[in-house]
């Protein structure tokens, strides 16, 4: 069969309708925010706290991934924090770690049908299926991921380490107001997670102890502010994917860093391990610094 | 024939991507009906006499549309065999399958060089079905139509086979010889599929078991696959 089946591809019209629908047809694009974490740590409990105590500063949605059951979309949306057609359930096939990282396009669709339905939305949460300490978001989908752990699950899993614990945007020890009971020293799981996250930022968290979910409002308006104007940089607690930057007037772009030859290669951010959030300093530094140059990177961008 | 070469062997490996349950479409959420077909009484010895239906019935409607919209891909045609095959898809949770698995594909073609430039919206649309994705994908990489429906095919027993390991206890050597086993039954698929010469002529077999089954499970609540 001949090659180009393809006719001269679209007609005038078509490419019209292609290119037009650029200002109705994109919406906005939220800041898509993961959580990730062991089951039963608290996720859409957490997701439950974030909406209700920022339901008067953010236009939110929500995406669950449940490996068996919509359960955790029905508690988010019997909690009644947000308006229930905001909170939209995603099948992940018995692949928890899949649909959030090597696949995610069942949750970018998701995500982008969210938006487009409920635009303009500030912030997107994105709930990964419970699993255990080795599940993280690539940036293809989310901007920026908590990790979730709860002291109930053991005072030495902080300690273990793992991708989610040591570079996760945030880190959440949950569940603090339970700890006397099942003997955890907070403090000391607190003190364990900093260590093994090289000082960046950890969260001892309780729904039922007021300064702590401020902390969490804080913590999220922040990386919205970080977010909007553009100097925030997704991280990958694995290997880096394409992502998204703001641009600090409602749009951005998506780029990518490596072996992508279209994209310039940014020696800035692979090689001062900004990614990697070991140094927790020179991170904001760094990311200031990526935001500025991304804007003219192209493809004959500096080489490493 | 000849040892292919560039061209060729870009069309071979797409062939094997499209096949790769790997590849970031979406389709691992699915089991192509297994698993509401298991809850309702099927018996995990008549897996591979599932896999040999789906294929003479869904799997054949797929690939002849596939093969219309590969030699003719223009809006018009993906418009028709589109129809064509809602027509021929009764139950709606297949047909949203369809419609997702699809544009998950669409995306990806488009990400890819050459066919961000022959698959805009004005040809596929937002969410073709997967079927006339397929057909798209086949016609920008000149993929041979009997390459095509063997990887459709195999992509279907493979879904399957692979949904099978998580729902019933099983030996994975033996879900391999199930989808080794389906070469007479891709012959058959060829030889209905082949010879179609335009969307009214896709073939309308029945499944009507199959259709109840995806219909069910679309209302299921506590599932392991999507459908």
């Amino acid at each position: 069969m001949p090659e180009n089946t393809v006719p001269a591809t679209s007609t005038p019209a078509a490419t019209s309708t292609s290119a037009a629908p650029a200002a109705e047809a994109v919406p906005h694009r939220s800041l898509r925010l993961g959580v990730a974490g062991p089951v039963g740590t608290g996720k859409s409990s957490l997701i439950a706290t974030i909406c209700r105590s920022l339901a008067d500063r953010l236009r939110i949605g929500v995406i669950t991934n449940d490996i068996y059951t919509d359960e955790d979309a029905r508690f988010l949306r019997s909690a009644g924090v947000l308006d229930p057609d905001r909170i939209r359930a995603v099948e992940t096939g018995a692949c928890p770690h899949t649909a959030i990282r090597d696949d995610v396009t069942t949750n970018l669709l998701a995500v982008e049908d969210l938006e487009a339905d409920f635009s303009p939305l500030d912030l997107v949460l994105v709930e990964s299926g419970g699993d255990n300490l080795t599940a993280t978001f690539s940036p293809a989908l989310v901007d920026a991921q908590i990790f979730v752990l709860d002291v109930a699950g053991g005072g030495d899993v902080a300690r273990k380490g793992g991708p989610g614990i040591g570079r996760a945007d945030l880190l959440v020890v949950n569940k603090i107001d339970i700890a006397p009971y099942v003997e955890v020293d907070v403090d000391r799981m607190v003190a364990d997670a900093v260590a093994a996250r090289g000082g960046a930022p950890v969260l001892a968290l309780s729904k039922n102890v007021q300064p702590t979910v401020a902390a969490l409002r804080e913590w999220v308006l922040a990386l919205m502010e970080r977010h909007s104007s553009g100097v925030h940089t997704p991280v990958d607690p694995g290997p880096m994917a394409p992502h998204f930057h703001a641009d600090g007037e409602g749009g951005g772009y998506v780029h990518s860093h490596g072996e992508d030859e279209t994209h310039g290669r940014d020696g800035a951010h692979r090689e001062n391990g900004s990614h990697r959030k070991d140094e927790a300093q020179g991170r904001d530094e760094a990311h200031r610094r990526e935001g500025a140059r991304g804007q003219d990177e192209t493809p004959e961008g500096p080489a490493h | 024939m000849g040892t292919p070469s560039g061209a060729g062997i870009a069309a071979r490996i797409v062939t094997l991507l499209l096949a790769d349950a790997r590849l970031p479409t979406g389709a691992h959420a699915f089991s192509s009906s297994l698993e509401p077909a298991l809850l309702d009484g099927l018996r995990p010895g008549e897996i591979p006499a599932y896999i040999r239906s789906r294929l003479l019935t869904v799997g054949t409607v797929e690939a002849a549309a596939a093969l219309v919209v590969a030699r003719d891909p223009d809006a018009g045609t993906v418009a028709e065999v589109s129809t064509a095959l809602e027509a021929r898809t009764p139950a709606e949770s297949q047909r949203a399958a369809s419609t997702l698995l699809g544009r998950g594909l669409i995306r990806l073609a488009r990400s890819l060089a050459p066919a961000a430039a022959q698959l805009g919206p004005g040809v596929a649309g937002r969410s073709p079905h997967r079927a006339v994705a397929m057909g798209l994908i086949a016609s920008v990489w000149g993929i041979p139509e009997a390459e095509l429906v063997t990887a459709m095919c195999y992509d279907d027993a493979q879904t399957v086979a692979a949904a099978a390991l998580k729902l019933e206890p099983g030996d994975p050597f033996a879900a391999t010889g199930w989808v080794l086993g389906i070469a007479g039954t891709v012959d058959a698929v060829l030889a209905e599929a082949l010879p179609v010469t335009g969307p009214a002529s896709i073939p309308a077999p029945s499944s009507p078991m199959i259709d109840q089954w995806a219909q069910a499970h679309a209302a299921r609540d506590r599932r392991l696959f999507s459908a």
